[in-house]
């Protein structure tokens, strides 16, 4: 048997004639791709031609999951979403959880693959073969949850016998930041996914628990490999924090080493009138009436559903924020009351943009404001620090391109190009043009060379995950010019990977033989550590390719002026990357095996990943 | 006597029961096969599982006119495949809906306890389900008049 872990199908979908069609999961493809990241990519490379942008209808817009989804390892309902986003206009990779993965392969797919425009607003509806583009211009302007609702009321289906990933009034109004969200709280924010499927006019799609089996080559050995995963994830000092708070235990931390991003990163230092206690952990989680919200098979104490205690929006039920949302819809824009700032970043999910961007955005809005660089008159209200009503009519603004929310709408670089001048020197975007995570990466120097040569609209590499498995050092310090982008480059490829088997990064963070051990069990296939990195570093060479055949290379590599700034206050107050800067660059480029001078991976690299027409179209024959 | 007891406020619907318990059941990971359900309650804030509770006065086997269901060593009322003519009136008599029937073996099949080491309950990762000495079996009826009440309450009817 050839289909253990996998469908074996994938779904395509022709928006423009209305046809859809089952397509063989190729067998020779499975190892070497994976699925997720690694099949996006294929496809990205294969089908996406340079003068297919971001909005072009013969961009593709591949929802994908992987060899792990819905078996029985923690957090394994991984949906990736692959196409030319619209922040970059070029290869994205953003994952959200819930049990769209598990879901899916219940109806006997692994992937769904849109190409062409609707000409009207359809959402997709999956249930085993059973698959069809329905009307949705019923659903139009609901945010994503009511979309979700309406969809469970049609279907009349409830809990997680229905899974609807959609996109908010910003996705329809092609906000360049929007996202894709799903099953009440899992978002695939990055790179503007939510703009391609918007411009698609794909409104939805609502998956029902299908019917159908997934096998694994050794179930037995299956089960034992994922409680070996959770024993790690449960005791190992890096992941304990995550496996009993998620990602919570992050904002006092990053405080701590000045890399949480406090009022546009203008200070890393906390008011004092903050009440330290409820920041931390504990304090976030027990401040509210919380419920576990976990994806499929999930055992972390991590994704939660809480309620509002106080304030005026008391008694609404909300999304317990990951650290991303404390950061973005908090802190960032000077927000310090918990109540506030995690009905914020419900709303940001509901109108379904990216929660990072957004905090970006209206810090800079704030701050520009604050120095009347934009007046009262140009934005139509007065924004203050920490004005959530005042951010959440901004949101509005932008989700229906109101006013200045039209140019709000194209995202932090295009805006504070336009206005330019002191007003662009506050905004913090990258270059290419891609969202940093929720933090102050002036303190983190892994992160923000990672973000500003990372090839999915968002970092590659992401924190380094039991490094000492590669040979690096199981840490380094974080503005070590020289040790990070050894980190950086010497562990690229595990995130890629792991974006790939439908699981959940959080729940992967085990050591690779004991991840590996679940794919062997799963697959049958007798995969190792090694092999496991090589493919990662395939499928980031290939988007890397992809990328500067759409003419996005080695220039565009570095923050903006304050994203790269120096840090005036705090812990690593005077500490200037910028400095190191090429430095670090030129060691990154060493250590990943990429060309400095033209950002492409060199050609034996490439060869020795099995990407020989990789080579060609990149170097040409000869090489 | 050891039963399934369910605590359903630790439940949190990840529905990993599910897949150990349709693992047992066909070999492959298909939840429409299992025969433990995780139910949503307040959209998407709470969850219980639940399953047969192998009632003392069990009304699938008095239901069944052919006698194919029996009482197991482990103390689960059991369905014998080779008895079965799949006619489906113990799935109406069972006042849990806990009985199911498959379209593909017609046949009716329901909690065993997988021969007296329930998977559900070895995988649950919040500890929801655990097989112990209980004299108790409606585990989620109080919690369910309680979470699906509307409007009461700060969750209900919210989502």
């Amino acid at each position: 048997m050839t289909d253990y872990a996998y469908a074996g199908e994938i779904l395509r979908v022709d928006l423009s004639s209305g046809k859809t069609w089952g397509e063989k999961f190729d067998v020779a493809d499975r190892r070497k791709w994976v699925g997720g990241a690694g099949l996006g990519a294929k496809i990205l490379w294969e089908e996406v031609p340079p003068e297919v942008g971001w909005d072009h209808p013969e961009n593709r817009l591949v929802l994908a999951t992987g060899p792990l989804a819905g078996l029985p390892v923690w957090g394994t309902g991984g949906l990736t979403v692959v196409t030319r986003g619209a922040m970059t206009n070029g290869a994205t990779n953003t994952q959200a959880n819930g049990f769209f993965g598990a879901n899916i392969k219940y109806c006997g797919y692994d992937a769904i693959v849109f190409q062409g425009e609707s000409p009207d607003w359809v959402y997709l509806h999956i249930r085993d073969d059973g698959v069809e583009l329905r009307d949705a211009s019923g659903l139009l302007g609901q945010d994503t949850w009511e979309t979700q609702q309406s969809l469970e009321k049609t279907l009349n289906l409830s809990g997680h016998n229905l899974s609807v990933y959609s996109i908010g009034p910003a996705g329809e109004n092609l906000v360049r930041f929007s996202a894709i969200q799903g099953d009440y709280g899992h978002v695939a924010s990055k790179n503007g996914c939510g703009a391609v499927m918007g411009k698609k006019k794909v409104k939805a799609v609502a998956i029902e628990r299908g019917t159908k089996g997934v096998a694994a080559a050794h179930p037995k050995a299956l089960f034992a490999a994922a409680d070996d995963i959770a024993h790690s994830l449960q005791t190992d000092p890096s992941t304990k924090g995550l496996y009993l708070y998620g990602t919570l235990g992050g904002v006092r931390n990053l405080q701590g080493m000045g890399a949480l991003p406090i009022r546009n990163y203008t200070t890393n230092v906390w008011p004092e009138e903050v009440e330290t206690k409820q920041w931390e952990a504990n304090g976030l989680r027990e401040g509210f009436d919380h419920r576990g919200h976990q994806c499929s098979a999930c055992g972390m104490h991590h994704c939660h559903m809480q309620v509002i205690s106080s304030g005026p929006y008391k008694g609404q039920v909300v999304d317990e924020p990951e650290y991303e949302g404390w950061s973005g819809a908090g802190w960032t824009i000077g927000a310090t009351d918990p109540q506030q700032v995690t009905w914020m970043n419900t709303q940001l999910d509901r109108a379904c943009v990216d929660v990072n961007e957004f905090g970006w955005l209206c810090g800079w809005v704030m701050e520009c404001q604050q120095k009347g660089y934009i007046t009262d008159q140009d934005l139509g209200f007065r924004l203050e620090w920490g004005d959530i009503d005042g951010a959440n009519r901004l949101l509005e603004m932008i989700c229906k391109r109101e006013g200045m929310g039209d140019l709000l709408a194209e995202g932090t670089k295009l805006a504070a190009e336009k206005l330019g001048g002191e007003a662009q020197d506050c905004a913090i975007y990258t270059e290419v043009g891609n969202s940093p995570r929720g933090h102050d990466h002036r303190s983190r120097w892994e992160e923000m060379i990672d973000t500003c040569t990372g090839s999915g609209g968002t970092m590659d590499t992401a924190p380094p995950v039991f490094p000492t498995d590669y040979d690096l050092p199981a840490r380094v310090h974080p503005q070590d010019a020289e040790a990070v982008p050894k980190h950086v480059g010497g562990l690229r490829g595990r995130r890629a990977y792991e974006d790939s088997l439908g699981a959940c990064v959080f729940t992967t963070r085990a050591p690779m033989d004991v991840l590996c051990r679940s794919i062997q069990a799963a697959t049958g296939w007798d995969v190792d550590k090694d092999e496991a990195m090589q493919t990662g570093r395939r499928i980031n060479a290939l988007m890397r390719a992809f990328n500067l055949r759409c003419g996005i290379g080695p220039e565009v590599e570095k923050p903006s002026k304050r994203y790269g700034s120096t840090p005036v206050d705090g812990p690593i107050a005077g500490v200037s990357i910028m400095d190191q800067w090429d430095k670090m660059l030129d060691i990154w480029y060493e250590t990943a095996g990429y060309d400095r001078e033209t950002g492409r991976p060199k050609p034996e690299l490439l060869r020795e990943l099995d990407l020989e027409d990789v080579a060609e179209a990149l170097w040409g024959a000869n090489v | 006597m050891k039963i399934l007891k369910i605590i359903p406020e630790k439940c949190t619907g990840c529905m990993r029961c599910e897949l150990a318990c349709s693992y047992e059941q066909t070999g492959t990971f298909q939840p429409s096969k299992a025969v433990i359900r995780v139910s949503a309650f307040e959209g998407h804030t709470s969850y219980a599982p639940y399953t047969c509770p192998q009632c003392d006065e069990a009304w699938c086997l008095t239901a069944c006119p052919v006698e194919a269901i029996g009482i197991s060593p482990a103390g689960a009322k059991d369905v014998a495949d080779d008895i079965c003519v799949g006619c489906k009136l113990c799935t109406i008599a069972c006042p849990y809906g806990t009985m199911f029937y498959d379209i593909d073996t017609h046949k009716a099949f329901k909690c065993d306890l997988c021969g007296g080491n329930p998977a559900c309950a070895s995988v649950c990762p919040t500890d929801a389900i655990v097989f112990e000495e209980a004299d108790k079996t409606d585990w989620v009826g109080p919690f369910a008049a309680e979470r699906a009440k509307s409007p009461a309450g700060p969750l209900a009817g919210v989502l």
